[in-house]
This record gives C-alpha cells, sequence and structure tokens, in this order.
C-alpha cells in the first residue's frame, strides 16, 4: 500500500496541467465548430469576428495555418484542422480565432459565419448496414472473417445446427466519449518568446516537487515547447514535428500531469496543433482549450458496436460452437475500427468451432479511437450476456458453465496462457460476494426487485520498448526517468517502487520522473502496459547503472581498486569495507553516474499467450413500479500477475468497473439525423454520480507473470471496465426476467406490463 | 457570452427602476449567457435585496432570494417541498440557485440551449426541432405544435400541489398570482412562459397553510441517482383516514410544458379506499389527453407508475 507521491500536488490544485502554463504575452485560441455533417464549406464570413475587441488572427480553410497529417506506426494518421473545405462531421473544427483574452476568442469565435454547400448527413449504423466493410486484420494478425472448424465441420452454420442448445442475440452499445476531466488543451511556445520562459514559469518548476527539473535541459532549447495533456511524451513530439514539419529534436513536450486520457489523448489534439500553429505565425505564445461541448466531437469517440452472436451447446454445457458477427461505426476516414468479436470469442472460452467476422460502417459522424478496452469493452457486453442467456437456456449456474469452458489459450492457437487463475477469480469471488445466496429468479426487498449478475472479464497482457534512465547522486537519492504520461494511472508511483526494488533501496530516496519528451521514449499510457514496458526497462537501467557503479569503484584510483566490487543495500561492498553509493561518488568528486535500460517484447512472444483474467460481480436493484436500475454493489476478482502498489492498482479497476456501470446504465451519445450530438455536454451525456456507486469491492489473486516480464505484473488498467456492464445486465435479468440487448439500459427498457 | 453591464442595487425600488436582466443565484442565467441563449445588454445583480425569511408559522413564506438548499433544510417546511429541492439538481447548485429564481428557470431543451438550432421558444417561429428530434425527455402534457419542452424545476411541482402563491413587485405596485395561474402553456407564443410583466420581480413565495400537507412526497424518477433532471415526477399529499382517502393534492413534474397539476387524480382517489386497486385506477386518469412524441411514449406508464408509488409511499402501514 503505497499513496500515489503526487497525491498531494493533486488534492491541493498544485499540481499544473498543461492549461495552468501562463507566458507574458501569451494569446488565447477558440475553436469554431461545423454545424453540418457533411459537405463543403462555400465561404467564411469572418469580418466581423476580426474586428472584434481583442482579436488577433481568424485562421480558417482560406486563410489556413499550415499544417501535414502525422503518421504514427501505432496510432495511424492523425487529422490536422483547416486544411481543406471538407466537413465530414457536425462539430468538425472549421476556425481558430486568436484574441487578447479567452472571453475575447470566445465571443469572437461566436461571431463567425459559415456557408455550407451541404450534403446529405449518414449518422445511423443500424441503417447502414448496407455499406460495411470488412475491418483491418486484428492486432494479432486474425483477418476480419475468421473460422476455426472442428476436423470434418463445413461451416460454423454446420456446428451450430449440431448444437443441442442453441442461444442466438443480437446486441448493440452506445458511442461513448472519455470525458476526461481535463479538456484537449494546449499552451504553445516558440523559442524566440520562449527566452523569458524560465523566468515566468517559476512556478511550474516550483510545484514539480516530483519533477524536480532545476536543472533540466529542455525549457530554453530552440525550437517549440508545448504544455498539453498526452499518453506519451515522443508521440506527441513526433506528431508535432510532422505537422510543423520540423525536427523532433526541436519539439518539446512537457506534460508532467494529466487529467485523464483513457485513449482520448494518444493522438494529438486539435487544440495543441492550433496553438503551435498559431504561436509560430504569431509570434507569441498561444493557449488553446477545446469547449466541454467540443471535447465531444472536435477529439474522438468510441464506436457504436452492433454484434451478433450464436453460442451452441451440449446439455452439459460444454461449447460447439461459437458464432460473433461484428459492426462497428466509424468517420468517413475509417481511421479507427473497434474489433469486438475476435478479442473477445476469439480468446475467452474453449470451443470446437469459432467463426468471427469484424465490419465497419463509414459514417458522417465524429471520429472514433482507441478508449480503455476498446474492442473487449463493448464486446464483451454481447459476448458475456449471450453466455448468461445460454446459462439460463441451460438451466445452469453461469460460474460452473464458464469454468465448464475455461480456454488454455486463444482459440485455434498452440500458444498456452502464460499464467492463469481465473478459476480461482471465480471461486473467490463467488464467496465473497455470497454468489450462492442468488436464486434463478432474483429476490424482493419491499418494492424493490434484487438481481445478481455476473461475467467474466479478459484483457491482452502487452508491453512495448521502453527505455529508462538512472542517475544515481552524490546524495544518495536517484532518479528514474521515462517520457511516458501518469494521465492518473500511478505509473510516477510504480516506478519509485520498482526503482526502489531494483536499486535495493529505501523508495523515499527515488524521485521518479516523467511527461517530458527529453527523457527516455518509453511508457506510453495505453493498452495496460506500461507498468510492464517501464517496470522491465527500469530493472535493465539498474542493473547498467549498478554495474557502472561497481566498475568505477573498483576502477584505479577508486576506493576498491582492483578489488571485487559487490552491491547490496544502496551500498557497494568489498574487502569487508563498504560505502553506499552517495559516498563513493563523493570520494571520487562526482556529482553523479548515469545509465539507461531498454526492454522490449521478445522471444516470449513465441511460447506462450498472454492476457489479465477476472470475474465480475454485482447486485443490482430494479424499483417495482419506476423501473430504475441502481447497482447496489459490486465486485472485481482479478488475475493481472503481480501488483506492484495495490493501493493504485485497486482504484484502477475501481474506475474500470464503474465506467462499466456507466456504459450499462448512463453513458450514451444520441447522434441526431443530421449528425449533430443531441447530449454533447455533461449535463446530457451521463456519467454515474457518487449515488450511483455505493459499493465497490477488489480482490487480487497474485501470481507473478515472470513469463511475461520479469516484473511479472500484467496489466490492470482496462480490464475493470471488462465484463462489467454484461454483469449489470445480467443482474437485471436475474431481478425482472428482462433481458436487454442494447446499452445504455434505461428506464423504458424494463417497463413491464405488471401497471399498463 | 457577451459582454454586459452589471450593476446591484440595494432595494426592491431601484431595482424595479432600472430596466435590465435580474440575477439572483446565477444558475440559470450566467449558464444560458455562457451559450449566448441569452444575451443581455444590462444584469442587475439583485442578491442584496432584503427578499430573506423562511416562516413556517402559518403555511409557507419564502423570501424570493432564499436558497434552495437553505428551504430544503428548514424545520417545519412541508416534505414535498423540502424533497422536491433536495432532490433537485447538486448541493452545490441548491447553495446558490433562489427559490424565486428556480420558479423562473428555463427548460433544458436541448435545441432551446443551442443557437445554431432552431427554436420558437427562444427565437419565435424559428420551428421545433424537437418534434421529430431528440425527444425523449420532452412533454407529453401541455404540449403545442411550436413547442414540447418541458419545464425543469421540482419544487414547483410540489408548490403548485400546495396551491402555493407568489407575490410580484412592479412599478406599478404589487400584486400576488396563484403559481398555477402563473405559468403558461406554450400554445403558439411558446416564448411567453409565465405571467411576470417587464421589469416585474417575483418578492415572495407562499404556501397556504395545510396540515395536512405533512403526509406528503415527492417521488422524483431519472436516469441516475443523483444530480439528473426528472423523466417524471410526483408530488403527493394525502389526508388519509381510516384507511380511506378524505383529500389529496397531485402534481407531477418531467412530463408537462408547465408544472402540472392533476385535479382529476384528486378527485378520483377522494373518498376511495387505501388500496393498490384505488390508487393505480387514480393514476391511470393522469394520463388522460396526452400526446406521446416519437421517442417518449414510455412517460404515459411511467407516469401512472410514478403517482401509484407515491400513493404507495404515503400509505406505507395503512395499504389494505
Amino acid at each position: 500500500m503505497t499513496n500515489r507521491i503526487d497525491g498531494p500536488l493533486k488534492v491541493t490544485g498544485r499540481a499544473q496541467y498543461g492549461l495552468d502554463h501562463n507566458f507574458p504575452g501569451m494569446l488565447y485560441g477558440y475553436v469554431v465548430t461545423s454545424t453540418i455533417a457533411n459537405g463543403e464549406i462555400v465561404a467564411m464570413d469572418v469580418t466581423a469576428a476580426k474586428s472584434a475587441p481583442g482579436v488577433v488572427a481568424v485562421y480558417s480553410p482560406f486563410d489556413p495555418l499550415t499544417l501535414r497529417r502525422p503518421n504514427s506506426p501505432m496510432l495511424g494518421e492523425t487529422w490536422v484542422p483547416l486544411q481543406d473545405r471538407d466537413v465530414a462531421y457536425y462539430g468538425q473544427p472549421v476556425g481558430f480565432v486568436v484574441a487578447q483574452t479567452y472571453e475575447q476568442a470566445r465571443d469572437a469565435a461566436m461571431l463567425v459565419e459559415v456557408s455550407y454547400a451541404e450534403r446529405p448527413a449518414r449518422t445511423s449504423l443500424v441503417d447502414n448496414l448496407d455499406l460495411a466493410e470488412d475491418g483491418p486484420p486484428a492486432m494479432d494478425g486474425t483477418p476480419p472473417t475468421h473460422a476455426v472448424l472442428a476436423p470434418g465441420v463445413e461451416s460454423i452454420e454446420d456446428a451450430l445446427a449440431a448444437s443441442p442448445v442453441v442461444v442466438e442475440g443480437t446486441y448493440s452499445t452506445a458511442t461513448q466519449n472519455h470525458a476526461a476531466m481535463e479538456p484537449h488543451s494546449a499552451v504553445a511556445v516558440w523559442d524566440d518568446d520562449a527566452n523569458d520562459n524560465d523566468a515566468n514559469d517559476n512556478d511550474a518548476n516550483d510545484n514539480d516537487a516530483n519533477d524536480n527539473d532545476a536543472n533540466d535541459d529542455d525549457d530554453t532549447n530552440n525550437g517549440l515547447t508545448i504544455y498539453s495533456g498526452n499518453q506519451g511524451a515522443s508521440f506527441q513530439q513526433e506528431d508535432m514535428a510532422a505537422a510543423l514539419e520540423v525536427e523532433p529534436s526541436s519539439v518539446h513536450t512537457i506534460n508532467p500531469f494529466v487529467g485523464g486520457a483513457f485513449g482520448g489523448k494518444g493522438s494529438t489534439s486539435v487544440p495543441a496543433f492550433l496553438a503551435a500553429a498559431a504561436a509560430r505565425a504569431l509570434g507569441r505564445p498561444v493557449k488553446a482549450a477545446l469547449s466541454r461541448e467540443q471535447v465531444f466531437t472536435a477529439t474522438a469517440n468510441r464506436a457504436e458496436t452492433l454484434q451478433k452472436v450464436a453460442l451452441g451447446a451440449d446439455r452439459d454445457g460444454t461449447l460447439i460452437a461459437v458464432r460473433h458477427d461484428s459492426w462497428c461505426s466509424a468517420a468517413l476516414d475509417r481511421s479507427f475500427v473497434e474489433q469486438t468479436s475476435h478479442t473477445t470469442s476469439g480468446e475467452w472460452y474453449a470451443t470446437r468451432n469459432l467463426a468471427t467476422t469484424q465490419k465497419v460502417v463509414p459514417l458522417t459522424i465524429p471520429r472514433t479511437t482507441f478508449m480503455r478496452a476498446p474492442g473487449e469493452a463493448p464486446g464483451s457486453f454481447a459476448l458475456e450476456s449471450a453466455m448468461d442467456e445460454l446459462a439460463v437456456a441451460l438451466d445452469m449456474d453461469p460460474i460452473e458453465l464458464r469454468m465448464r469452458n475455461s480456454s488454455t489459450g486463444p482459440v485455434g492457437s498452440d500458444l498456452q496462457w502464460s499464467s492463469k487463475y481465473l478459476d480461482d477469480c471465480y471461486r473467490i469471488g463467488a464467496e465473497r460476494f455470497g454468489w450462492s445466496q442468488r436464486s434463478a429468479t432474483g429476490r424482493e426487498d419491499g418494492d424493490w426487485l434484487v438481481g445478481m449478475g455476473m461475467a467474466s472479464a479478459f484483457f491482452p497482457a502487452l508491453r512495448f520498448p521502453a527505455t529508462t534512465e538512472i542517475t544515481l547522486r552524490a546524495d544518495d537519492t536517484a532518479v528514474v526517468s521515462v517520457g511516458g504520461a501518469d494521465p492518473g494511472t500511478g505509473l510516477l508511483t510504480v516506478m519509485s517502487l520498482i526503482g526502489a526494488e531494483s536499486l535495493d533501496i529505501a523508495v523515499e530516496r527515488i524521485t521518479p520522473r516523467l511527461g517530458r519528451s527529453a527523457y527516455p521514449p518509453g511508457g506510453l499510457s495505453g493498452g495496460s502496459t506500461a507498468t510492464a514496458s517501464v517496470g522491465s526497462a527500469i530493472m535493465v537501467a539498474a542493473s547498467a547503472v549498478i554495474d557502472d557503479l561497481q566498475a568505477l569503484a573498483s576502477a584505479p584510483g577508486g576506493p576498491f581498486e582492483g578489488q571485487d566490487v559487490t552491491y547490496a543495500d544502496g551500498r557497494v561492498l568489498a574487502g569487508g569495507r563498504s560505502m553506499t553509493f552517495g559516498e563513493l561518488l563523493t570520494a571520487l568528486g562526482r556529482e553523479s553516474v548515469s545509465a539507461t535500460g531498454s526492454s522490449a517484447p521478445g522471444e516470449e512472444l513465441t511460447k506462450h499467450s498472454f492476457s489479465s483474467f477476472g470475474a465480475q460481480f454485482c447486485e443490482v436493484r430494479v424499483h417495482r413500479w419506476t423501473r430504475e436500475a441502481r447497482v447496489s454493489r459490486m465486485l472485481g476478482v482479478f488475475d493481472a500477475g503481480r501488483i506492484i502498489n495495490e493501493k493504485a492498482a485497486r482504484s484502477q479497476l475501481m474506475g474500470g468497473m464503474i465506467w462499466g456501470v456507466s456504459a450499462a446504465l448512463h453513458e450514451g451519445l444520441e447522434i441526431e439525423g443530421n449528425g449533430r450530438l443531441a447530449n454533447a455536454d455533461l449535463a446530457g451525456y451521463l456519467l454515474p454520480v457518487n449515488a450511483d456507486i455505493p459499493e465497490v469491492d477488489v480482490h487480487f489473486v497474485q501470481h507473478p507473470d515472470t513469463l511475461h516480464n520479469p516484473v511479472g505484473a500484467r496489466g490492470v488498467g482496462e480490464i475493470g471496465t471488462v465484463g462489467m456492464a454484461a454483469a449489470v445486465a445480467n443482474a437485471i435479468h436475474n431481478a425482472t426476467g428482462i433481458r436487454v440487448r442494447h446499452l445504455p439500459i434505461t428506464i423504458e427498457d424494463l417497463l413491464d406490463d405488471e401497471v399498463s | 457570452m457577451r459582454p454586459f453591464e452589471l450593476t446591484a442595487p440595494a432595494t426592491v425600488e431601484d431595482a424595479l427602476a432600472e430596466p435590465g436582466t435580474f440575477l439572483a443565484g446565477g444558475t440559470t442565467l450566467v449558464d444560458l449567457m455562457k451559450l449566448n441563449v441569452l444575451t443581455p445588454q444590462h444584469v442587475l445583480d439583485i442578491n442584496a435585496l432584503p427578499l430573506r425569511g423562511i416562516d413556517t408559522s402559518d403555511g409557507l413564506r419564502l423570501g424570493a432570494l432564499e436558497r434552495m438548499g437553505d428551504i430544503a433544510r428548514h424545520p417545519g417546511v412541508y416534505p414535498a417541498v423540502s424533497r422536491a429541492l433536495l432532490q433537485s439538481a447538486s448541493q452545490q447548485l441548491r447553495n446558490m440557485a433562489s427559490i424565486g429564481g428556480n420558479l423562473l428557470q428555463r427548460t433544458r431543451c436541448t435545441y432551446f440551449r443551442d443557437v445554431a438550432m432552431p427554436c420558437n421558444r427562444r427565437d419565435p417561429g424559428s420551428g421545433c426541432p424537437a418534434r421529430s428530434g431528440a425527444n425523449r425527455m420532452h412533454a407529453v402534457l401541455g404540449t403545442s405544435d411550436s413547442c414540447v419542452a418541458t419545464h425543469a424545476s421540482d419544487v414547483a411541482v410540489a408548490l403548485i400541489a400546495l396551491d402555493a402563491r407568489v407575490t410580484l413587485a412592479g412599478a406599478g405596485g404589487t400584486r400576488t398570482v396563484e403559481l398555477a395561474d402563473f405559468y403558461r402553456l406554450p400554445g403558439d407564443t411558446p416564448q411567453v412562459e409565465n405571467d411576470l410583466r417587464p421589469g416585474e420581480l417575483i418578492t415572495e413565495v407562499v404556501v397556504p397553510r395545510l396540515d395536512w400537507a405533512a403526509n406528503s412526497t415527492y417521488v422524483k424518477v431519472r436516469d441516475r441517482q443523483s444530480y439528473e433532471f426528472a423523466l417524471c415526477s410526483a408530488a403527493v399529499a394525502l389526508d388519509v383516514r381510516d384507511a380511506r382517502i378524505v383529500d389529496a393534492r397531485v402534481a407531477v413534474g418531467g412530463v408537462a410544458t408547465v408544472p402540472w397539476r392533476l385535479r382529476p387524480v384528486e378527485a378520483a382517489l377522494r373518498g376511495a379506499p387505501v388500496s393498490q386497486e384505488a390508487f393505480e385506477s387514480a393514476a391511470a386518469v393522469a394520463t388522460e389527453g396526452a400526446a406521446p412524441l416519437s421517442g417518449n411514449g414510455f412517460k404515459l406508464p411511467l407516469l401512472r407508475r410514478t403517482i401509484v408509488r407515491a400513493l404507495r409511499e404515503l400509505t406505507e402501514g395503512s395499504r389494505a
């Protein structure tokens, strides 16, 4: 149990997020967005806006800031605004007003008049299935149409037809927005106007107690310095460099604190591109932020999905056939495909026959992107609802059904799971939750109908290449650095813990630093990978720096010259003598010794499959008369390898589980026929409030997975949300007998005939 | 938001002497100014006016500037009023919003709040996208071809059920209006929402004494447990003696263009036994004449069920 080391800064308001930075002469930009979903901008009248008080510049496709589209191997192409007159969705950035104050920029933005040649919008997924295209291959290379059939079986339909028990259902999930507390935003400063940065940026340095950058090198370098929340400094650095056609080395990104990302800040945002380009054009620092309403359209959302699942089983519950066909919405640029079928049905349960498809339907809607458990979150709603339906059809306990079909690896793969304790999760969960008290038809408590539901959770265990630097200092402290981001996940604290363990010193003596492109690349906050990736690299760097230290100690002129030096407990030892590394460095007249270490996935990928696992439980109460569904308690039991910081991991999983409740009962962007979002603010787009989340219990089944990485930790960032929406829907079915196959589930879905 | 002039009169007389838009808690006005829905040139901050006081000695008298949160917590306030307030907005908003301002809050219709869209209420004659658009939250009672927006207040529903009156001060003097007569159905003029004359100010809200309203409640049905507007709500007061209903007050919210008193339901309850059957048959009257839209037909059964639930909660223990 370790408190977040950045916690005090955050709860006292001293943590400076990107937008909190201010510079002399700074200007403010406000984005103008489209009010059609499909068409071309014919004209923009900016006369009134340009003459409004305080306005410095108005940019538009007719008077653009030049930006190129970055393309990254991991995140794909990133859209940049104002480069042409096409409008592909309602709320698309089409203009940028820069003024002396934020209010002036906002007021002037309201005066921009845009004329369009409008084309019909196409916004409904279900009404446009005829436009479906094959999706790209899944991350593991699985093609969009995929089947594994038992010998002698001709087709999945034959396998289903031969199954004694079959359930089939069509499931759908809503478009969601990440709704991070920090809106997408940036402050951009170019070198000429940055000369006095450091003098005026003093509070940035003051409050970065964890960021200890007094002697950092990047604030006054030539080029662009950008303060903007992101999921990995090097990604933003590369995006900005490509967009602005400058060398990556002349872009310095700074984001020690990020107010939530969840996949929505992987690609660089519109305000960052526009602020940087305008700051260059105007020769002054520029700050820009999206309004809350704009965040819903001018960033990117989770896709809407439609999924058809058929499960065929023997009467004892053994799966014979699994068919999972998926469609997802996408913007016209098809920039992202939500992979819901193969990522779930392709891996979760043993089956002799499997068929999955993945289609994408391009629409005139805001772009889609990664959102916490992309694929697995909506995919698990379909599969785990269908499993519950199968359990009902078989009159079998839902947990027993899942245990009967436990997978030893992905369907059709020779690579077995490296370490899997999912059955323990089910058993422990059932015990802790009181599952044995569940009846097949729920129970009543006064005018409330009470039900219990459960679901499985899987999320692939991944890691990415990462490099870290460790500096041992003469004051017996150590600095551990990586360019990655900590958008509330707890990576900064994890770096301290793994750094302390690897260097065999107290955690208080570690200063972790992240969130700057000046630090070594790695530690992307995405794919639940940061702990495994950065932790492994820290272990390598620690080993390297200890080697260097020992070499210094035994080198000619060193205090242990010629001796065989060992290292333990922060000390070098030889011949019955020992010194702390700080004493050694002092004796050598050195301030510090540094080493970098890198780690990346490798040979293990040819030997095993890797995943985290979990069992989700929840209890839901539905009012007999007015039919509100309220979650009254929930539990998640997870097998995620070794847990580095149980307190932060628990918070991560709680957040994920709450997100699952939110998807189940609250969240859904409503896209109108003309492309307008009907509920694009936090009053209309519902997220659960405290009163909706009474009790959350998280339990870990801890088995370090050192086949996956040296740290033994698998990810916990995303698995918490997987399965939870299905667990809620399954509990509602248990309480009411009503099966709802779409999300979110609202009151009208649960009206019965009791009062007509 | 557009630049505006702000003054802060110290007396009611001063406030009435200046033309402008009154600012109390600001929870509606500032919100809508930020969205450019309201663009007043002159704003009068009336928070210094002496329109305070919560008096429960004979019914309920509320100074118009009393905050929602203070009224909700005050002992002796009828339960329906207190519960309606406590289920409104969030604690932070209740700490700011005044009771007078609450009664004048504008609709939450998504099209009213978006200046890029037509709206007959905001821009008369421009049209009503809600009739064919996103109308799940909209009204089924009191609607017209020109407007189907719901009135968003919770406490106004409870106040209407309890025959509340508002005192209005204007340049021409002071007058009292029944709250039930204060609100205007949209008809062809949805931009006219109430009986306020230009420059008039609500100074006081008065609920006449009704001792049996100690047995009253407010049931609010919504998509999340707190901080959300009603899909449907019911304020009910019941006078129950010997397992029979002697008298009843029923008003509903979330379903109508104005806070909606249901006198036909009250009549059906009067003299009825305390029984599920009687509740259901009285509630069945509630939706007579209702006009559902494409996305809110569920509000008809939900309205009946909400009334039944409120009646059940008020008769817990005395039901047959």
